[in-house]
């Protein structure tokens, strides 16, 4: 492949993905300056769902297949660092491979009998199997059932996990990883086919490739991204429950990826951090308000949703593109 | 187990059954007809819990409540209808799934300011309180029963309505092919504010019926809501007979399972775990049944588009 043309194309998301990678890295130095080191905390937890959202969108987006149950995968992730520390193995890498493994096989499982489906069938089944995984969890008393369990911080040798700045940037590295892999992902033949799966599907077998082949690699795929999410949410958290796998998480990952605008690679990055403000300000502001209903926050944050969805097309990067355009056109550049 | 024992379970399936068929008769023609995802019908369930629930500390009659509840549900849907869901029919279902996942929070949110966060339980009135046998030696609430028959009552009703009237033809025409029923002069977007205000209204019949068994709370309309789903999917989207086979099912399913299985867990494992595992392991019972029937009939069983 043409590596100018390749590094070239979407350029300008790739400036607002790694400025905002920069941003993250950056953003430890200005909380020990400015002695806030809660909001560490915030951002790494900011960090793992964006990179959820982002192997999310890799099939939601590009690949158009809407499941409603990936934050399954997330604690499967999650649970493949409990359990395997609950049988003794404290090692993160482990942890990491493990969780890579059974989301793959369990990713290939679940799609390919998923994508016997279409449409309002494929969003219902991805849904039951998540709550079949969150059931399965519930029950499993050994492991805290419905209350889940306390866990150690793994133990990724290298990084020493009880220093919390080690911990961000070995989150922060993963979100850089992961990232790099998606931009060369979005941009190979094999993005480019899942796309075209998605704009006609009957158009790209008439071209003699077969779309399932490519939506279940694409379902892994995205199945991998969220169960290393979910692995190193669970060293992050210290605590790993099923409610992580809840179907409203899943729900959760889908308002963050149409936040930041579907089928772009910043985008869930961006929502994941809009979401967080979200989260963070609406109290405050119904605290400034109405002190009393400070906690109702989400009577706000619903409303919100349904006005991202009926009013702004394509989320915030959708808008940040539309304002580079304008920019660009004021200044008689580009028509 | 004994048989006296399995009889008990098998009504109290039969009750689930028919109130998820309450919700998911509406939903079914939502989802078939309209092609639209609908979240949001768990909270014209809770909509029509509080209702009733509140209507019934004010006028202090169980009767008089439960029914004036009825139209509140109703008009809701229509509003409701009218405000948003119009807007939407257009749009992908990714759009539609998280309008209406922010419609879920809003209304949870509200009825949590409205009424607080703590579950309401409304008492019977001592008419409906008491048992009747359906074998000499077994017991029954008569409040279940009374359940099952206002259930049976709706869903003949609503049988009655899509299979011989004029509006039930139109309902069919729209699920089987909305632009041809266009074409023919039927007025596809009254004809979608009416399934969309009468599948309100049922659901908040099953929400008013399930009050006095259930805790009313916010947030009670989500699980019903992803099982009638469930129910749905089986029966095949925008069939009304094909909803009812698959509630009556999944609803014995589901509490069979959560008596049965713990039985069954308990010869393999100690007790105290057994009880545990079981009713989770009960609701995943639910799920597999409709894995299953997707796999081998990916509309599933009865679909209304041919």
């Amino acid at each position: 492949m043409d590596l100018f043309k390749f590094l070239w194309t979407g350029v300008k998301e790739q400036q607002m993905l790694f400025g905002l990678l920069t941003g993250f890295a950056l953003f430890p130095i200005y909380t020990a300056y400015a002695d806030l080191p809660f909001w560490n905390d915030v951002a790494m937890r900011i960090m793992l769902l964006g990179m959820a959202a982002m192997g999310l969108n890799l099939i939601l987006g590009y690949g158009g297949m809407v499941s409603f149950g990936h934050a399954a995968f997330v604690g499967i992730g999650a649970y493949c660092a409990g359990i395997s520390q609950f049988y003794g193995l404290n090692n993160g890498w482990a942890h990491l491979g493990l969780s890579l493994g059974v989301c793959g096989i369990l990713g290939l499982v679940i799609s390919f009998l998923a994508l016997r489906t279409s449409g309002i069938y494929f969003i219902m089944i991805t849904l039951a199997f998540a709550q079949m995984l969150f059931f399965l969890f519930v029950s499993l008393e050994q492991y805290g059932g419905d209350d889940g369990m306390s866990i150690n911080r793994a133990d990724f040798m290298l990084f020493d996990l009880y220093n919390p700045l080690r911990l961000y940037y070995l989150i922060w590295s993963a979100l850089l990883i992961i990232s790099v892999i998606l931009l060369f992902i979005v941009h190979s033949r094999f993005g480019v086919v899942l796309r075209a799966i998605n704009n006609n599907e009957s158009r790209v077998e008439a071209l003699g490739l077969s779309p399932l082949r490519y939506k279940v690699t694409g379902y892994i795929i995205s199945a991998m991204i969220c169960g290393v999410a979910g692995t190193l949410f669970a060293s992050w958290q210290e605590y790993v429950s099923p409610d992580i796998m809840h179907w409203s998480r899943s729900g959760e990952l889908m308002i963050i990826i149409i936040l930041g605008g579907l089928a772009t690679l910043a985008g869930p990055l961006l929502g994941a951090v809009v979401f967080f403000i979200l989260e963070e300000l609406l109290p405050e502001l119904l605290n400034l308000v109405a002190p009393s209903y400070a906690e109702n926050w989400m009577i706000i944050f619903g409303p919100i949703m349904i006005f991202v969805v009926l009013f702004a097309r394509g989320g915030l990067m959708g808008w940040v593109s539309r304002l580079a355009a304008r920019r660009m056109s004021d200044h008689g550049v580009g028509q | 187990m004994t048989f006296t024992l399995l009889l008990e379970q098998i009504f109290n399936g039969l009750q689930s059954g028919v109130t998820l068929f309450l919700i998911a008769a509406g939903l079914t023609l939502i989802l078939g007809v309209m092609n639209f995802v609908f979240l949001a019908h768990g909270a014209q369930v809770m909509i029509g819990a509080y209702a009733a629930a509140s209507l019934i500390s004010i006028t202090g009659n169980f009767y008089v409540a439960a029914l004036a509840a009825i139209p509140i549900t109703f008009l809701c849907g229509y509003v409701l209808e009218y405000l948003l869901i119009r807007h939407l029919y257009q749009r992908d279902h990714m759009d539609q799934v998280l309008a209406t996942f922010g419609l879920i929070l809003f209304f949870n949110e509200l009825i949590r300011i409205g009424f607080g966060p703590a579950a309401l339980f409304s008492n019977l009135p001592p008419s409906l309180s008491g048992f009747v046998y359906i074998l000499p030696d077994s017991p029954y609430p008569v409040y279940r029963l009374l359940v099952i028959g206002v259930g049976l009552v709706c869903a003949a009703g609503i049988y009655y309505l899509v299979t011989r009237t004029k509006i039930g033809a139109m309902v069919r025409a729209g699920a089987s092919n909305e632009s041809m029923a266009a074409a023919l002069g039927v007025n596809i977007r009254l004809l979608r504010r009416f399934i969309f205000s009468a599948g309100a209204c049922f659901a908040g019949i099953a929400g008013i019926m399930l009050g006095p068994l259930t805790a009313v709370e916010p947030g009670m309309g989500e699980p019903l809501l992803i099982l009638s789903l469930v129910v749905i999917i089986i029966g095949g989207l925008g069939s009304v007979h094909g909803a009812f086979i698959a509630a009556v099912v999944v609803g014995i399913v589901d509490t069979l399972g959560r008596v049965v299985l713990p039985l069954l867990l308990r010869s393999v494992m100690e007790q105290s775990a057994a009880d545990g595992a079981g009713p989770a392991l009960a609701s995943m019972m639910v799920y597999l049944l409709m894995t299953v029937v997707l796999v081998f009939k990916p509309t599933g069983l009865f679909p209304a588009k041919g």
